[in-house]
Parts: C-alpha cells; structure tokens; sequence
C-alpha cells in the first residue's frame, strides 16, 4: 500500500478508498430505499462525490492529473444533471403531489 | 374517314355508350337510355356498313399494348370479309334486339333500365372485339368479355336465386372454355412464336406449300408441326364447344333462359354462341392440317344437333325448347364447317340469326303479354287474340324447320347437302343421316311448340285472358325480322342447285371455296328432308303419344339424359367434398390452429415481458445495481484467479 502526503502529515491511501466505497453504498443504498424524489437527487449526488473521491486519491496515487481532470468534468455532469433533475421534478409537483417516486409510474408495461 | 379509324370505331361506339350508361345513366331521365343503349349499336352498324360498301379490308395496327423482347402484342383489328361479316350479323340484329329491349324492359325501374343497356352496349362491345381482334391475345380478351356480359345478363335479375345460380354456372363452363384457348394460344406461339394471326397463319400456308413439294427449312417444319398443331386445335375446340354450348360443356345454355329474353335473343342469335364457330372458320389454316380435330369439330356438331333436338321434344317452356333448337342449330353449323365447307356454315350462322332472333322476340312478345307465364301449356288460342305475333312466330318456326322459301331452308339444306355430297367420306355420310334425323325432330318439336302455343282453345290456365298487343318498339323489329327471314334466303340458293350465292362468294376469299359440287341426288335429299321435316310440323300433335310406349324415353329426356346429374356426381360433389374435407380436416386444425397458436405463444411471451416494465423506477434501480454486484463479482473472481 502506498501512503500519501497531505501537508505535513501522511495517510495511506486506502483509507480514501474505503471512505469513497462507504459514501456510493451509501448513496446506492439511499437511491434503492428512499421514496422521496429530492432525497433519491440528493443520494445520486453523493454516489457521485464517492465516485470523485476515489478518482483524485487514484490521481494522487499515481502522480497522474487525469483523474483530477476527471472529476472536474464529473463534477460538471453533475450539476448538469442536477439541474434536469430537479426541472422535472418541479413541473411534476407543480401538476401534482408526488411524495412517493413509487407513484410516478404510468410507463409500466 | 380512313378504314382505319372506321374500325376502330365499331368498337368505340359500343364502349363508349357502356361507360355513360354505367356513369351517368341512372341519373338521367329515361330518354337518355332509350337513345344511348340501342343508338351506339346502330351506329357501329353504320360504320360496319360503311366498311362493308368501302369494300375494306387489311390488318390495322394501332398500338403496341405489350413488348418484351421479341415478343410483341400489337392492338390490331383484322378487318376482312369473315369479319365484316360477323360485325353486320353482331350489330344488324343486335341492334333490332336491342331496340326490342327498349320496349320489353319497359316495367323496370330506371337503374335497373340504365344497367341492363349498360351491360347489353357492353356485350355487343366484347362479341366485336372478338371477331375483329387481329391477334391471339385480344381474341381471348374479347372471348373472356363475351363470358363476363354472358354472367351479368343471365344474373340481371340478381335478387332471383335461380338466376345467380344459372349465371354462375354459365361463367364457370364459359371459363373451362377460356382456359382451353388460353392454353391452345400458347402451343401455338410455342410453336411459330407469333401471337399475331397473319404471323401464324401466313408461315403455316408456306408451310403446307412446301411439305409438298419437299423443300422446307427447319424453322417451316417447326411451324408445321402437325401433333403440336392437333394439340392447339383441339385446345381451341375446348374454348369453341363451350363458347357455343356444344357437348359436352352445353350445360349453361338452357339454364341462361333465366335472364330477360332480349339476353336470350342476343345470345343466341347475334353473339356468343356464334363465336365457337367463328373461331374454327377463324382458325381454319389450323384445322386444314389437324385433320382429326377437323373431324372432331363435325363429330361434335353433329351429335349435338340431334343430342339438343331429343331433348326440345320434351321441353314445355317455350324459352327452353328455343334454346335447345339453338344447340341443335349451332350444331349444323358445326358440322359445316367441320367438313371443310365453311362459307356453308356462316351462311346457316346469318340465316338463324335472323330466324333465332325473330322467334325469342316473337316469344318474347307472348311472354310480355302472358305475365311472364313461360310454359307453353298454358298458352293456346294465340292465333285470334295475337295475330302479328303469331305470323312472325310462324314465319321464324318454319324457317327453324327448313320450309321453302324461308332462309333456314336454303341455309340448312345446303349444309345438309354437303354433307351428303363430300366425296371420299363415308363417315360424312353417317354426320349427314344424324343431321337428317335431326331435321326430322325439329319438324317435330317446332310444331309441337307452335301447334301448342297459338292453336287450339286458350287454355283454362291461361293467366291473361285478353293479351294486350306488344308496343309498336317491340313490334317493328320482330316485323323486319320477319320480313328478313322469309326473303333473305335468295341471296344465297345454292341448296338448289341455281341462283346466287352472295355469302360464299363474299366469304370464299378468306375461309376457301367448298371443294366439292353436289349433284342431282342432293337436290332430291334436300326435298325429301323438308317434305318430310314439314309433314311433321304439320302433325305434331296428331301423331299418337310416344311417351305412353317409352316412358322410361320420356323421362331420360326430360332429365336431358342426365348430363346435370353426372357432372353433379363427377365434379361438384367430389369437388364439395375435397373442400369440406380441406375444411374439417387440413384449415381448421393445421393451418388455423398454427395461426392462433403462432399468436397465443407472442401474447404469453409478451405479457410475461412486460412485467420487467413494471413503471417502478427503484425496480429499474436495483436490476442496475444488482447487475453491478454481478459484474463487480465476476471481475474480482476473475482478478483472483
């Protein structure tokens, strides 16, 4: 394992790693459960900051800025995202009250 | 005007008066059709007229309907004295008969009326294309519309069950016909690669030159071919015995009384059943080569002649004895030119035109006048009550029985004659003893019929007691009808021997002269036949009752000898038994069952598919992510290992 330098002190990388790991379950787990549509939004974001985290230790690890040129870009999808997200889900609350994502289902098959 | 255009003008009158009548005419005031429907006729009569007197003749070309390759099919009229001909008889006397409609379909109402001319401008029309069509192709297509006027005629009267029944079974023999010429049609462009007549024609004459005196390339030999060509005229003859209700496809003919008599008269006498036997003189450079189709064209003339003249015996519907005289008439004329003696035969064709003609019309008027009552039983007393009508029907009886000086004596006997007269041909002489006999029963039966109908006391079942005389429309024609078949029959006397013979000189250029000359013997036959023909007109109800010694006779014949019975056994039962077996046993089981079965199994799977679309989005959501554990799984097995 390989450790790395932040400032003065030092941690080893796998830390970053776990904590990336723990906060996509977390979100995933939130995405899966939840059934208020602007907690499912908030649950994708932090899937998504998971994701982030583990692409700059990654880049740290291996001295490459790809990683972190990564997670520019995925930082901007996510606000992109975001903004679609929540623009659909404002015209659906402006018809009706959708508390439950479970109600929003007339494409079923 | 050019020939050309005058040609082509026959044919465009009748259409064109069709296609108003069908767009318009039911709109339109009565008068309309009254002009339209018989005047088109009259004037493609005028421009047959002017052809005739132009002394026309050539092979007119217009356009070319279809080209691929080599093969080519122009729409060419052949205009020549055997076509001029038939143009004059199809629009002569059809135009009296259509004319006669106009006051003999007076009671219907004004579509109908507008319908019914439609369709006789119509017919008219295809029996024109027919006998001036210059190629095979537009032959067939004038005889399949001669077939399809046929059907909508004898079915006019649609809301009747007997004559739908009646039209369809005329379509479907007229149709076995149609696929007997389609087929010839092909043997013969098979073999000289032409559809073309005077393509065809004109090699099989240097063809026949040359067999002679021995010096023939291959593709002349290919041309003359005789089995090929005994193939292709006997195919033709198929077409011509059920276009002219010979045997054994005569079945539709007396059934076709169904429709209006008009459509009897035109059918009998001016067209259809006269184009079996335009097409032998048509095709007669074949039949001189095919030697046994040849005879067989005479073979089955004459035992139809006598086959149709037994039956009309038996008949009590004036209509239907008509029409069996006709199947017998035809038949002579079948003989004639099944002997070689052409100009014979066309001349027996005009000569029962006018005769056939004036008795349906005849007939028609007593119909007209009974109320639509057709068995001649209860009819009687006519000569006092309708008198023009009578002489006419008279006057068409013995012509129909050979009695001079009316035309069917000069016509009849002439083919009788040559008959008995051809040299070198015993059989020939056996056609001529079954055309003797034949002559004999229709004496018969024509007195029978005329004795029965406007002799004696009304009978008491009479449903009119005082007929109303026929409209003068009605009249006139049966009267120049009449007047034609007592002085028609001078143009052409050769039956004694002396006189003219305008239609044999007027056709021989076409169809060849009759090869032989009758003698002293003939004349003497001829007089015997009619002598004895007439006696028994005279007498036919004097004569004892034959049945009472053959009932078992009287009842073959009133079945006419089971013809309808046998083909019911031999073909449509088998046939209605083949496709309830199909039904039972092959559609409803294999075909449709895999049909519904193909459908039940996509609905099942689709209804099990979209369950997976359950509009769940956290559904969609966990398939995502277990996917992902799936992979992530394989993947660090796979990094594992």
């Amino acid at each position: 394992m390989s450790t790395l330098h932040i400032g003065d002190s030092q941690l080893d990388a796998s830390w970053f790693l776990l904590l990336g790991a723990i906060l996509f379950v977390l979100g995933a787990v939130g995405v899966l459960v939840r059934r208020n549509p602007l907690v499912i939004l908030i649950s994708i974001e932090l899937m998504l900051n998971a994701a982030n985290l583990t692409l700059v230790t990654f880049s740290r690890q291996l001295m490459n800025i790809e990683g972190q040129l990564f997670a520019l870009m995925s930082m901007t999808v996510a606000a992109a995202e975001a903004v679609v997200g929540l623009a659909i889900l404002v015209d659906i609350f402006r018809t009706r009250d959708a508390e439950d994502i479970d109600d929003l289902s007339e494409l079923r098959g | 005007m050019s020939n050309q255009t005058l040609a082509l003008l026959i044919l465009v009158f009748p259409a064109a008066g069709a296609l108003l009548l069908a767009g318009r005419g039911w709109r339109l005031p009565r008068a309309f059709t009254v002009v339209i429907g018989p005047g088109v006729v009259w004037a493609s009569f005028a421009a047959t007229l002017a052809l005739f007197f132009g002394k026309a003749s050539g092979d007119f070309t217009y356009w070319t309907w279809i080209k691929s390759g080599s093969f080519e099919v122009p729409f060419n009229l052949l205009v020549d004295n055997l076509s001029i001909f038939m143009c004059l008889v199809i629009t002569g006397v059809g135009g009296l008969i259509v004319t006669y409609a106009v006051g003999y379909m007076e009671r219907e109402d004004d579509p109908s009326y507008a319908r019914f001319f439609c369709y006789m401008d119509v017919f008219v029309f295809s029996m024109l294309l027919l006998v001036l069509a210059g190629n095979f192709v537009f032959l067939i297509v004038g005889w399949a519309l001669v077939g399809l006027s046929s059907y909508l005629l004898i079915g006019f009267w649609y809301q009747r069950h007997s004559a739908v029944v009646a039209a369809r079974k005329a379509f479907v023999m007229n149709v076995i016909g149609d696929v007997g010429m389609i087929l010839g049609t092909f043997v013969i462009f098979v073999n000289s690669h032409a559809v073309i007549f005077s393509a065809v024609f004109g090699p099989l004459r240097r063809g026949n030159q040359c067999a002679s005196n021995g010096f023939c390339d291959e593709a002349l030999r290919r041309v003359t071919d005789t089995p090929s060509l005994e193939l292709a005229a006997f195919l033709l003859l198929v077409g011509a015995v059920a276009k002219s209700a010979q045997l054994p496809l005569h079945t539709w003919l007396p059934d076709a009384m169904e429709g209006p008599t008009p459509v009897s008269a035109l059918i009998h006498a001016a067209t259809m059943v006269t184009a079996g036997v335009y097409l032998v003189g048509r095709m007669h450079p074949i039949y001189e080569v095919a030697v046994y189709a040849h005879a067989a064209v005479a073979i089955v003339g004459a035992v139809t002649a006598l086959f149709a003249a037994t039956i009309a015996i038996v008949q009590v519907d004036i209509k239907r004895v008509l029409a069996y005289s006709t199947m017998s008439q035809i038949g002579y004329m079948f003989l004639a030119v099944g002997i070689g003696a052409y100009s014979f035969g066309f001349f027996h064709l005009l000569s029962h035109a006018f005769f056939k003609a004036l008795l349906f019309m005849a007939a028609g008027n007593v119909i007209h006048a009974m109320h639509d009552e057709q068995d001649m039983r209860k009819y009687g007393g006519l000569w006092g009550q309708m008198r023009p009508t009578s002489v006419a029907f008279l006057v068409g009886s013995l012509s129909l029985v050979g009695v001079i000086p009316f035309v069917g004596f000069f016509s009849k006997e002439q083919i009788l004659g040559a008959a008995f007269s051809k040299p070198d041909d015993s059989a020939v002489q056996l056609l001529w003893f079954i055309g003797f006999l034949t002559a004999l029963i229709t004496g018969f039966y024509t007195g029978r019929m005329w004795w029965l109908s406007f002799w004696g006391k009304p009978s008491p079942q009479r449903p009119v007691e005082h007929p109303h005389a026929p409209r003068l429309v009605m009249m006139v024609p049966v009267g120049i009808l009449a007047v034609l078949a007592t002085i028609g029959g001078f143009i052409q006397t050769r039956a004694l021997g002396i006189g003219p013979s305008a239609v044999s000189d007027f056709l021989n250029p076409v169809v060849g002269p009759v090869r032989w000359e009758g003698g002293g013997g003939e004349i003497a036959v001829t007089f015997l036949t009619m002598i004895l023909a007439t006696a028994l007109f005279a007498g036919a109800l004097r004569l004892r009752p034959w049945s009472s010694y053959a009932p078992w006779a009287q009842r073959l014949l009133e079945r006419k000898y089971y013809f309808d019975e046998i083909y019911d056994a031999v073909f449509v039962r088998p046939m209605d038994w083949v496709a309830g077996f199909a039904l039972r046993d092959i559609e409803r089981p294999v075909i449709d069952a895999a049909v519904v079965d193909t459908a039940l199994v996509t609905r099942a799977g689709a209804a099990s598919l979209s369950l997976t679309q359950s509009g769940y989005f956290r559904n969609y959501v966990l398939v995502f992510v277990a996917g992902a554990v799936v992979a992530a799984v394989i993947l660090l097995v796979r990094a594992g290992s």
